[in-house]
């Protein structure tokens, strides 16, 4: 029997907000613990929420970029359960009505292009972090209360690549609207898999796994992977697959059990009284989305039809959004975008590589690769010459024009003192005319050699050899 | 709707991890059938089915958002004032999962 698969993916991004979801205290990552921390995050009696404006602009932005409608106005509901990771017994969530419903994401893969459908997108309040130890549990509250958007795929979702190329699009949204960090190794993104399968041409769905837990964009394709073929091979064999929450061990590459679910958790769900609903004008939202920061498939169009780029380029320098912001950067000066795009690609993504540096770190300004870019273009040195340069600006931000001064590499141009050489050149050397007039147009080479050498390798090559050309054809 | 009895109860407090004496679930179970008892008397009321249910006492809405600006937090002496157990500045518990 040919099974396939079917996959939903929930995922929680955690918003690079100053302050909480419902409290003014600070969100930070990696502070001492319990400092960041004001009484309405551990649920001082009295205590009440107030909705943080920015987690809502930015709740609206990915709304729009997933093509989803948005509420226009907001509703908040408790999610009640008991459990130490909640001050207040319950978590603030929206469930009657999310901000926004019913959108999607185009994802690209091997066997061409699929819209995976997503149900909804709300916000909530993160928990506290809980550090699990040998014999007991400790509670840090910095996190509790960090705003989040969870967003929530319909189950169209068919293997582990289409699974990973949408953590992936949902990644880059979240980050190029400056929503989050999105750093699944670092808990800013994470990602919940429900997977079940079912005999191919069936429209009943399967008992379902969730697996959670995963940190990475190619662990999510893996546990996938993984997921699938052990379902099947229990199905193969008549035996039923249990609903369960697993997670993915890295080392042995395999799912493995966390716990048996038994009935649904009811959450008694209803409408928290400390909110009242918020009108969300139409001016509001369409300022949240004027005001959005460029998204990543917008600047793509951008980069292939007013830039000229490659697709194959464009996807480069758009994977990390700090290298997007570094070229765009770099083309509001007046070098050449193509060449601008390869010098990014190439010298200076081996040079971060070799030093193991973000580009944020990099001390070349983007003004000061496109000088050097410029040198390049006037002739003033050669790709060569501009490696020398490369090499030390990179480390200084000196200005690429002094420096390539100071190395003594600045090409001469001007065409009085080229022709001055040339014709010293000529005069020197009676056989090469000769040679010329006899066809043997190695003697331009050999005349361009003596011009480089009269101009300690300074006078332009190009203008060199047209020059000489010029005079030959006149003696 | 669901009949409350004693089953009933003692299920719920059990998904809510706490038990209580046979007599407080009497109790309880009494003020409940009270409770139901009221609620039949609302429902006799003509055309009440047509009523949308009310979360708030009256139709209010606000445009009311907070700026995102940080404020005074709390000290870690205050936060974990009332914590039985301390350990690295972070509360200390039992460990409930494997």
């Amino acid at each position: 029997m040919n099974f396939e698969a079917v996959i939903g993916i929930e995922i929680h991004v955690e918003m690079k907000t100053k302050s909480k979801m419902f409290s003014s205290a600070p969100v930070e990552f990696g502070a001492e613990p319990n400092t960041l921390v004001n009484p309405v995050d551990i649920a001082f009696p009295g205590t009440m929420p107030v909705v943080n404006k920015q987690a809502v602009i930015n709740a609206i932005r990915v709304s729009n970029a997933l093509h989803m409608s948005i509420d226009n106005e907001l509703w908040f509901d408790r999610k009640n359960y008991f459990y130490a990771d909640l001050p207040k017994g319950f978590q603030i969530t929206q469930d009657k009505r999310p901000i926004g419903r019913n959108g999607y994401v185009t994802i690209k893969t091997e066997s061409g292009e699929k819209k995976i459908e997503i149900e909804r997108l709300h916000m909530e309040e993160d928990t506290c972090k809980q550090l699990h130890l040998s014999t007991y549990s400790l509670l840090d509250y910095n996190r509790a209360g960090t705003p989040l958007v969870e967003i929530v795929s319909r189950p169209n979702i068919r293997s582990g690549e289409e699974a990973m190329k949408y953590v992936e699009q949902i990644k880059s949204i979240v980050q190029y609207t400056d929503v989050s960090d999105g750093k699944m190794e670092e808990g800013s993104l994470r990602c919940d898999v429900n997977i079940s399968l079912r005999p191919i041409g069936s429209d009943k769905f399967g008992t379902k796994v969730e697996i959670k837990n995963l940190n990475s964009l190619s662990n999510v394709e893996k546990a996938i992977e993984f997921e699938i073929i052990r379902q099947q091979q229990l199905l193969l064999a008549g035996i039923p697959v249990d609903q369960e929450t697993r997670r993915f061990d890295e080392t042995r590459k395999e799912t493995v059990l966390m716990r048996k679910k038994t009935d649904a958790v009811d959450y008694k769900y209803f409408t928290e009284p400390n909110i009242t609903p918020i009108r969300l004008s139409e001016g509001f939202i369409k300022n949240a989305i004027d005001t959005c920061p460029e998204l990543a498939s917008s600047k793509k169009e951008r980069y292939m039809n007013v830039l000229s780029l490659s697709e194959y380029d464009a996807d480069i320098l758009l994977q990390d959004k700090d290298v997007s912001i570094y070229f765009d950067a770099a083309t509001k000066f007046k070098a050449n975008p193509k060449l601008l795009a390869n010098w990014i690609m190439v010298d200076i993504a081996a040079y971060l590589n070799k030093n193991n540096m973000s580009i944020t770190a990099l001390k070349l300004s983007p003004e000061h690769l496109s000088d050097l870019v410029m040198l390049i273009e006037e002739g003033k040195i050669s790709s060569k010459q501009a490696k020398e340069v490369f090499a030390q600006v990179v480390e200084s931000d000196e200005s690429p024009i002094e420096v390539a001064n100071k190395l003594g590499l600045v090409q001469v141009s001007d065409e009085g003192a080229i022709r001055e050489l040339v014709l010293e050149a000529l005069n020197e050397n009676p056989q090469s005319i000769e040679d010329y007039k006899n066809g043997k147009d190695r003697a331009v080479g050999f005349l361009v050699g003596q011009v480089m050498k009269k101009s300690h390798g300074k006078a332009n090559p190009a203008m060199t050899s047209k020059m000489i050309v010029e005079e030959l054809k006149k003696r | 709707m669901k009949a409350i009895n004693k089953e009933v109860l003692k299920d719920a407090a059990s998904r809510l991890m706490f038990d209580m004496s046979e007599e407080q679930y009497d109790t309880l179970e009494k003020e409940f059938d009270i409770m139901i008892k009221q609620m039949k008397l609302i429902g006799e009321i003509p055309g009440v089915d047509e009523v949308e249910p009310m979360t708030f006492p009256f139709d209010v809405a606000t445009d009311y958002l907070r700026e995102d600006e940080v404020e005074e937090t709390l000290s870690k002496d205050e936060v974990l004032k009332n914590a039985k157990d301390v350990v690295d500045g972070q509360i200390k518990l039992p460990k409930v999962v494997g």
